[in-house]
């Protein structure tokens, strides 16, 4: 039987879909590189993902599983005709556990639906990525998403105790547990983060977070990045983990102000600092996170006095991304991360590498991971923009892993950034990272083609011995 | 060329879409299905394969823009402001010519001229409904005839406003010209007596010119793009002289103000086009329509789409039901859709039952009996899916009644 027909004989109807127009709509995310699909499936429990994996394991189909396709960097686009698992019907939001505070959920569950299904509980689910209106807890595992409030909270890895996985092979296992601190190998932090390529999630224990009894939000201007860059420094050396810290460029604010006019001052910069907690720590940490301000140069300082004030100054943030679509035709999105010492410099570089290239680009970052997030606004239309744009790109992942950076903070690197993952790893590093994808995956049809280069699984180890730590790079 | 019609959808909107993903979780087709085919997205990544020759306008095209509900909900969460509706009628456009069936051709003269745009036709229309109602027909199992449960009760002689001339109380504020709209003008009469007493209350002179029609939204919204231009163009000449045209049912109002569209001197109509909700509440805000004293009784606010997403008009319902003393009450935080939708009512039955019984749901967990609804598909739709024990009313007739009875009770 054909595989189409493999798929409908497990499915119902509406749980296929392989007509080539669907079949296009489904070659793309989010991100910039289209890629190809033989089907799409919809599955709507455990078992019939693991029906699915099964029968594209027999074709020899490539496997991607996709949550609402917001991703940036390609992680749910098929490079060679594979099969989609959509898995958008798992959305299922069962047992809550309050005094556990965890709940388990499907992975099509959108996460900010999760926060608002147990916000009558006083709990939240705490990685925020911009997207979170619409993307899914699923997607978020995939790349260990993370947001403006993972700075004192920790990225998705953080939040997540248990997952049930599809393995390559269509089994059903269950990886972690409800216990803080379950035996044997932290298999649920491999799988976090791995686009899909060990294996196929399909319920997830999460952890809640109990929504802050009490919250500081202020605004700070500064006439430099730098000495905005400083004060995110200040604030962390003075001992105040903030609940987040995000900067804001020139540009960026008055793209923002430009779309939804939040208020906020035109100037070089501007840092937003959340404080959370005891309602007896908040004000003393905001004292401190002014302080810092202040000290480092700071031309103007609010902090919210009201909760419309605080969603404005928000709604400010988290409009950036919209700021740009509504003023260019196209963007690209990076994401890189660099120690927050060395933000400063990064900055510096990355300014020059966007005046050199010709292209206009607008700076928001979680400035307290140290996790850049250059945008730059551009017309793929206009004769070799695109080729600009992407040089340019290679040049800034470059500066910030040249001052030890990472090369992605929390889009993932799906194929965007396969190819730059010599430059961060040795082919030792990559051979290790191979050799586990392929304990996962032994035919290499999870994902295929996404995160490790091509030839990453040839190092030959036998080599090890005669050479110095220092030449395998 | 790829597109046939002049409506088509056009390379600047579809280039407008930066694939970002937000408008997916506000569309209720693609909550119900998880399909991206099924998104805004992917409605315009499949338009946009038809436009670059990557695809053609085939059945599968057909069923991915059929499925659409067009209530735009997408529109307000878009960062780059992708015209949806817009492009979604050329899309329709383009079906309904490049794969003429038959029951599309019988939807396009029923939605056309001589359909909702003929008062004779309306009238035989309106009195098969009023004599349905009374041998209980909507008992039958025919979709069309189970809709009649949700219609208020016609009279078998239904009053229309057409030619209704009635001069301003006090000072004078401006001219109105009110659409009466096909079947708002003798199936929902108590929505449009609402609007001429009020409108006149607050100041206007209001006409309602015996030479208009049919808006022809529910023509342009299945790409019966004839009738959708000559109905349009019938309005813009009878509405050419009054500084306001004003619509009281919601999905006419917004079909207005995308006139330019559908008529060379549409523009003209665009700039003058309201909602009556807006003009209602705008009159009170200015005291000149009384803000009526608190009777502690909650109203469930029923967002429809076309006044919620395509028009951005929020406040003005609620703060209608509030000055008749009501107290508003939130069912729903994203206004999803309830699954009218004009005729997808009668073409998607079984995806409008479902968010007819989701919103139906919704009404009930507020705890309310009475709903404002500004829509009169929406309204049907309520009380099919609500069933007696509630009453759905246009919040401006709530207010109406409401100003009525306190001029009783002052009167007693």
């Amino acid at each position: 039987m054909s595989f189409a027909a493999d798929l409908r004989a497990v499915l119902a109807d509406d749980q296929v879909l392989d007509h080539p127009l669907d079949l296009h709509v489904y070659a793309k995310d989010a991100g910039v590189t289209p890629g190809i699909v033989a089907a799409v499936v919809f599955p709507e429990s455990s078992e019939q993902v693991a029906a699915a994996v099964k029968i594209a394991a027999k074709h020899e189909v490539p496997i991607v599983a996709r949550g609402a396709g917001t991703g940036l960097s390609g992680g749910a686009v098929p490079t060679r005709p594979g099969l989609i698992v959509a898995l958008t019907r798992l959305n299922q939001i069962e047992e809550v556990d309050e005094a556990a505070r965890t709940a388990w959920v499907g992975p099509g569950v959108i996460n900010l639906d999760l926060s608002a299904h147990t916000m009558p509980l006083g709990l939240h689910y705490a990685p925020d990525p911009s997207s979170q209106s619409a993307c899914t807890i699923g997607g978020n595992v995939g790349t260990n998403a993370g947001g403006p409030h993972c700075l004192a909270e920790g990225t998705t890895v953080s939040h997540i105790l248990a997952l049930e996985l599809i393995t390559a092979e269509g089994e059903i296992v269950m990886l972690g547990g409800a216990e803080p601190d379950p035996l044997g190998l932290d298999l649920v932090g491999v799988v976090v983060g791995s686009e899909g390529t060990m294996g196929l999630v399909t319920r997830i224990l999460v952890k809640l977070t109990e929504n802050p009894p009490e919250v500081r939000t202020l605004l700070l201007a500064f006439d430099s990045i730098e000495a905005a860059a400083a004060a995110v420094s200040a604030v962390i050396a003075a001992g105040v983990v903030p609940a987040a810290m995000e900067l804001m460029d020139q540009p960026m604010i008055e793209a923002v102000e430009n779309f939804k006019s939040c208020g906020f001052p035109i100037t070089a910069a501007v840092l937003i600092a959340e404080v959370a907690g005891h309602p007896a720590a908040v004000d003393s940490e905001a004292a401190v996170v002014a302080q810092a301000g202040r000290d480092a140069g700071a031309t103007e300082i609010r902090i919210a006095a009201t909760e419309i004030e605080r969603d404005l100054i928000w709604l400010g943030r988290k409009s950036a991304f919209g700021a740009v679509a509504y003023a260019a035709p196209d963007y690209y999105l990076h994401d890189t991360v660099v120690p927050r010492t060395r933000l400063v410099e990064t900055m510096s570089a990355i300014y020059e590498i966007g005046a050199r290239h010709g292209i206009q680009m607008l700076n928001v970052f979680h400035a307290g991971d140290g996790n850049l997030h250059p945008l730059v606004a551009f017309d793929a239309k206009e004769p070799g923009m695109l080729e600009r744009v992407k040089a340019a790109a290679d040049e800034m992942v470059r500066v910030s892993i040249g001052v030890g950076g990472a090369l992605s903070g929390e889009h993932g690197v799906g194929l965007e950034k396969r190819d730059l993952m010599g430059e961060v790893f040795s082919p030792m590093d990559l051979d290790a990272q191979a050799r586990l994808r392929e304990a996962f995956d032994p035919k290499g049809l999870l994902n295929p083609d996404k995160i490790l280069p091509e030839g990453s699984r040839c190092y030959d180890f036998g080599l090890v011995a005669n050479l110095e730590p220092d030449s395998l790079k | 060329m790829p597109w046939e019609t002049s409506h088509a959808p056009r390379q600047h909107e579809l280039d407008a879409c930066v694939t970002c993903g937000l408008c997916l979780p506000k569309c209720p087709t693609f909550r119900l299905t998880g399909s991206e085919s099924a998104s805004p997205r992917g409605r315009l990544a499949a338009m946009s394969a038809v436009a670059s020759d990557i695809a053609i306008v085939d059945s599968r095209f057909d069923e991915i823009m059929s499925f659409c509900l067009q209530c735009r909900a997408c529109e307000p969460v878009c960062p780059s402001v992708v015209p949806f509706g817009r492009a979604m009628e050329g899309a329709r456009a383009e079906t309904a010519a490049q794969l003429p069936h038959r029951a599309r051709k019988l939807r396009a003269l029923l939605l056309g001229p001589n359909g909702l745009g003929s008062r004779a036709a309306v009238r035989v229309a309106t009195l098969l409904a009023a004599v349905g109602q009374r041998l209980r027909l909507d008992k039958l199992p025919v979709r069309l005839m189970t809709r009649i449960s949700g219609l208020r009760r016609i009279p078998l002689a239904p009053q229309s406003h057409l030619g209704v001339l009635r001069s301003s109380v006090g000072e004078r504020i401006g001219s109105i010209g009110l659409l009466a709209g096909c079947v708002q003008d003798s199936w929902f009469g108590g929505v449009n007596d609402a609007a001429v007493e009020l409108l006149a209350r607050a100041g206007y002179d209001v006409h309602v010119p015996t030479g208009q029609t049919c808006c022809g939204a529910l023509a342009a919204h299945d790409g019966a793009v004839a009738g959708a231009e000559s109905l349009a163009a019938i309005n813009a000449a009878a509405f050419s002289e009054y500084d306001l045209v004003v619509a009281t049912a919601a999905g006419c109002s917004a079909h207005l103000a995308g006139y330019s569209e559908w008529t060379q001197s549409g523009a003209a109509v665009e700039d003058r086009a309201r909602d009556i909700t807006v003009v209602i509440a705008d009159a009170i805000a200015a005291g000149r329509l009384p803000t009526l004293p608190p009777r502690n009784q909650e109203v469930a606010i029923q967002d429809p789409c076309h006044l919620r997403h395509a028009q951005r008009i929020i406040n003005e319902p609620r703060a209608i039901v509030r000055a008749a003393g009501y107290v508003p009450v939130e069912i729903d935080p994203d206004g999803m859709c309830c699954g009218a939708a004009g005729i997808y009512v009668l073409t998607n039955p079984e995806t409008s039952d479902e968010l007819g019984n989701k919103k139906a749901d919704q009404v009930r967990a507020s705890g309310a009996t009475l709903v404002a609804s500004a829509n009169p598909g929406c309204e049907m739709q309520l009380r099919t899916n609500l069933g007696t024990a509630y009453e759905v009313k246009h919040p401006i007739e709530i207010y109406a009644d409401a100003l009525r009875s306190s001029y009783r009770a002052a009167g007693a």
